[in-house]
């Protein structure tokens, strides 16, 4: 009896531990869609050379409570880069944010933030977002160019949604984004631990960005990048000849 | 991730009838066993939403695309269906998976979702359509993509790279209409 059960546990064990292998985990959930996102920026090709986010825009989960558009670490650090010309959406002083959901988990709370300001949270008590899901909020006194951060919280997990919202607030609705400079504080950057720097060299690491040619070692032995991608573990250079050429 | 394991396990115990097949060795893997039949699946929860925009959104772009999208993922179904039945596959991953509905790629188009649009009008429903459709075809690009990295049958990753290359316009294009 144990036998036969174990058979079939080794076969989605060998069968789960291969896919994982071969394939980045498909964390899927939400994000906000308009207006649009960092990451909805890079999806739809109005912001180039965004990485792997492409596919998933909706896979910038974290555990809770980072300030930073990834949501911390180095996954989708592209993200956190303030240098990167993310057009900034013309709104008035009260904005809805609309969000896309590839997965409708039970939600403790949203929270929208620019800089240290929470401008609004809303309670969803553990309750599942219906077809889709809209916030009205004020930008209090923002004005200007400003990057907007969205956390959807997760009721059964650890983990939080992250979205990044460039906006460029002004008074009158439709009107074109004023043609004098933003205020001379630069734009609100989302507080920054700066994502670590992507190692051009060193050790191999898990969620790391690597970029074509970046050089590392893993088992005493030393391997280029051959394609650019953000590591996961079960990616270690030897497993992946298709990212990693031994040198 | 602990749910994508159990949806996995699901899928892979039961879509294969008899737990103790070992990996195939006939061309084809388990990958691409689990893509067609996921894909399948996606395709006749995605098709609900795209009746229904293809003949009551407000704006034409939608309307079109709605049309676009069920011409293709009509021809895919074919390819996909022909594929699974020469293997001796069952179409649909089994129904005891339903069990996980709302946990992740598949069922996450709830009954509740076709009812909120089915309720909604004008540029509300244009508003909901493009929210079901935009997540419901970002699932369909995580199965494609599996695909691409894990299948075997050369003929199923290719198919699997023209769907992820062509649900890829279709969300750059309802993105900037949503934007």
């Amino acid at each position: 009896m144990r036998r036969r059960i174990a058979l079939p546990l080794l076969t989605v064990a060998a069968v789960v531990t291969s896919f994982f292998v071969a394939v980045a985990p498909a964390s899927a959930h939400g994000y906000i869609s308009s207006p649009p996102s960092r990451q909805a920026n890079c999806a739809s090709g109005a912001v180039a050379n965004c990485g792997d986010i492409i596919y998933e825009p909706q896979s910038v989960e974290a555990p809770k409570g980072s300030m930073q558009c990834n949501g911390g670490g180095t996954r989708f650090a592209v993200l956190n880069d303030n240098g990167k010309n993310w057009p900034a959406a013309s709104v008035g002083t009260t904005v809805t944010f609309n969000w896309v959901f590839t997965a409708r988990h039970a939600t403790s709370t949203w929270e929208y933030f620019i800089g240290n300001t929470l401008l609004a949270s809303f309670n969803d008590g553990g309750a599942q977002p219906g077809a889709t899901k809209a916030h009205t909020i004020s930008m209090g006194a923002f004005r200007g160019r400003q990057t907007l951060l969205a956390r959807w919280n997760i009721a059964d997990t650890a983990n939080a949604f992250y979205s990044c919202v460039d906006l460029n607030i002004g008074g009158g609705g439709g009107t074109p984004p004023p043609t004098t400079p933003p205020p001379t504080n630069p734009p609100t950057t989302p507080p920054t631990n700066p994502p670590t720097s992507p190692p051009a060299g060193g050790t191999w690491a898990a969620y790391t960005s690597y970029a074509v040619g970046s050089v590392v070692t893993y088992g005493g032995a030393s391997y280029r990048c051959r394609q650019a991608h953000t590591s996961l573990p079960g990616w270690e250079p030897p497993n992946v000849p298709a990212l990693w050429e031994r040198t | 991730m602990w749910r994508l394991f159990a949806l996995l396990a699901v899928l892979v115990v039961a879509g294969c009838g008899e737990p103790a097949a070992p990996v195939a060795t006939t061309g084809f893997n388990d990958v691409d066993v689990m893509f067609l039949q996921m894909g399948l699946e996606q395709i006749k929860e995605g098709d609900q939403v795209a009746a229904l925009a293809e003949r009551r959104a407000t704006a034409s772009e939608i309307r079109a695309l709605a049309t676009e999208l069920r011409d293709q993922w009509r021809a895919e179904s074919g390819i996909m269906q022909r594929w699974l039945l020469g293997w001796r596959r069952p179409l649909a991953p089994d129904p005891d998976a339903s069990a996980h509905a709302g946990h992740g790629d598949l069922h996450s188009l709830r009954p509740s979702d076709i009812a909120e649009l089915r309720a909604a009008r004008g540029a509300d429903f244009d508003r909901t359509a493009l929210s079901l459709l935009l997540g419901h075809l970002h699932n369909c690009v995580a199965t494609t993509r599996m695909e691409s990295a894990g299948g075997a049958y050369p003929p199923a990753k290719s198919l699997a790279e023209s769907m992820t290359a062509a649900r890829k316009q279709q969300i750059r294009k309802m993105l900037v209409l949503v934007a």
